[in-house]
């Protein structure tokens, strides 16, 4: 039997050979080694795609074993809840280092549809909520959350509505109701304003694609004007102008921590000028929750060192 | 006591013990007791070359990146880790480049950008930065004359940021080197140094506003694409950043280039302990990712 195997498959490449045509001997040796070697690298990506969704899944269960952070939100106020609710916020005031501001990336909606990045998040409203929530409970005080194609600002309303009315976002401030300013390209609401307080508690901007590269071409075409009518010289556009004018109009600084939710260690074409010193962490679909997400990237921020090049 | 050398184990351990003789005497300590230490030296050598020729044509068999980059990070740790100056940590940097430049070249990767030195490296120490700048200029002149990249593989190399800032010595250098390969057709080596990504696109918008104003281009059709031909990094956008020793940021590097499609590795190794099994899983990890960037990019 094993005889007969052997005879067909030699049969077999004796054919392949004759029907490819007559080569060399060394051509066929190159093209059996390239064979071979492409087998080897099917085998070797096989490799890594296995070891891929292990460690997701081991992180998946060790999440799994360990604290709900999502329901420390979510859950009714009971004593123990509030008493870990608190400790949750203690610890995370004393982190060494809190990012003033945060930029979130997240999946658009043709991925999260299509990918497995899509399971760890609810829809865009509900993580609009769960991050304006844990920004709260980190005391931090910007926000930026950035979707390719917009589609946060398409929802606009609906997020201002559910913050508005949000006992996540409540749960997160002791209890009480937090003054957000809500902000997209073309659109400011100050939700739950207080009479006595100008300054918001979180500042949350909505970004896409426009907030980056097309700012950038805008603000060049704008200086290229200004120079054509003599009011400015080309030399006079340094770094220093072309930073001032891309400036946050609040006085932001650009966020220290970008965390990237995606399986795809890719940017999606995040506004580059803003990421020149932030550091960048990357959650993906092993995470159980969005908030368990957060938590974990701030942890991870707390112990990073800077050192602005030097 | 006496050894049956007929026997399958017997011969298994003399095997297993004259590999391990090998790779210890071959382990290019500079001074060993160990007889035929070059020998063993040359043998591992040549084992390695070997697996590393069968490790490119295996990862040659899917698609190669056109343009890697890399954030060479860690070599004042890595020096401090040998209990040597920072100067010495760069220089085995700079012979951890070549061997990488030698891997993408055997692989076939048609440009290589490398962030030797950020403009807000010169807040370190004016020994650091003097140090840095006369490896600059004798590492340059090195590379476009002796090198075997420039002589075998007709490498090209461009020196790309803010060269006032650099004293003239080293301006003369970067200068040789480009003039000396400007007409090699290999691989494009892109030597970012002085660099930062807001000093590049703001020079790319200061360009924009010249070529306005000389008629080159109409203001009603300034763009991305009119910003974007205007940078000084003349490669296409890179398909993959890595960046060795840990650290998880961009430290103003290629900002415009890596903030699209570009695919991102933060590997904890220091730069001069990267090794081609690093080089290899990044690729592989490329090429499993490839067609979910395509599908994105549409």
């Amino acid at each position: 039997m094993t005889a007969v195997v052997w005879f067909i498959l030699l049969v077999l490449v004796v054919v392949l050979v004759r029907v490819s045509g007559y080569q060399s001997k060394w051509k066929v040796r190159q093209q059996l080694l390239d064979g071979a070697c492409a087998v080897v690298l099917r085998s070797a990506q096989l490799a890594f795609a296995v070891h891929h969704s292990f460690q997701a899944w081991v992180q998946n269960s060790l999440t799994q074993a360990g604290l709900d952070m999502q329901e420390l939100l979510q859950g009714d106020d009971t004593e123990a809840v509030l008493a870990k609710r608190q400790q949750l916020s203690d610890l995370l005031v004393s982190l060494p280092q809190r990012p003033e501001h945060l930029a979130v990336i997240l999946p658009e909606v043709k991925v999260r549809e299509n990918e497995a990045i899509g399971n760890m998040l609810t829809g865009e409203v509900d993580d609009v909520e769960v991050l304006c929530a844990w920004g709260l409970l980190a005391k931090i005080s910007h926000m930026s959350i950035y979707t390719r194609d917009d589609s946060l600002s398409r929802s606009f309303d609906s997020i201002a509505g559910r913050l508005r009315n949000s006992k996540m976002v409540a749960r997160a401030f002791d209890g009480r109701t937090p003054n957000i300013c809500l902000e997209a390209k073309s659109q400011v609401e100050h939700i739950c304003a207080h009479s006595d307080s100008s300054q918001p508690d979180i500042h949350i901007c909505l970004w896409s694609r426009d907030h980056g590269y097309p700012s950038i071409a805008k603000l060049a075409q704008e200086l290229a004007r200004e120079v054509q009518s003599g009011a400015l010289s080309p030399t006079a556009i340094t770094e220093a102008r072309v930073a001032n004018r891309l400036q946050d109009l609040r006085g932001c600084k650009h966020p220290e921590l970008v965390l990237l939710l995606d399986d795809l260690p890719c940017m999606s074409e995040f506004p580059p000028w803003q990421l020149q010193n932030s550091e960048l962490i990357q959650i993906g679909s092993g995470e159980r929750s969005l908030g368990d997400a957060v938590f974990r990237a701030l942890v991870r921020f707390a112990k990073i060192e800077m050192r602005w090049g030097k | 006591m006496s050894v049956d050398v007929h026997s399958g184990y017997a011969w298994a351990a003399l095997f297993a013990t004259l590999t391990a003789y090998i790779v210890v005497a071959g382990l290019r300590k500079p001074i060993s007791f160990l007889p035929f230490h070059t020998a063993c030296n040359a043998v591992l050598s040549n084992v390695s070359q070997t697996t590393r020729l069968v490790l490119v044509r295996i990862l040659r068999q899917g698609h190669i990146p056109a343009h890697i980059s890399f954030i060479m990070d860690g070599n004042r740790r890595y020096a401090r880790t040998q209990h040597l100056k920072a100067t010495s940590g760069h220089i085995s940097g700079f012979h951890n480049l070549t061997r990488v430049l030698d891997w993408c070249n055997a692989l076939g990767i048609t440009h290589v950008s490398v962030f030797a030195f950020a403009i807000n490296n010169f807040t370190r120490s004016a020994d650091e930065v003097e140090a840095l700048m006369d490896l600059a200029t004798n590492k340059l002149r090195e590379l476009a004359t002796r090198s075997e990249l420039v002589k075998k593989h007709n490498v090209r190399i461009c020196v790309v940021g803010n060269r006032s800032m650099l004293s003239e010595e080293v301006q003369k250098a970067a200068e040789f080197a480009e003039e000396e390969t400007k007409s090699n057709t290999g691989m494009q080596l892109n030597i970012c140094f002085p660099y930062s990504a807001t000093d590049e696109i703001s020079f790319a918008v200061q360009k924009v506003a010249e070529d306005v104003a000389a008629g080159k281009v109409r203001v009603e059709d300034v763009d991305e694409h009119v910003v974007a031909d205007r940078l000084q990094v003349k490669s296409p956008d890179p398909d993959i950043l890595v960046r060795t020793s840990g650290q998880v940021r961009f430290s103003n590097y290629m900002l415009w280039q890596s903030a699209k499609h570009t695919h991102i590795q933060f590997i904890d190794v220091f730069w001069p302990n990267f090794s081609f099994f690093h080089m290899f899983c990044i690729l592989v990890s490329w090429q499993l990712a490839r067609r979910q960037i395509f599908h994105r990019k549409a």
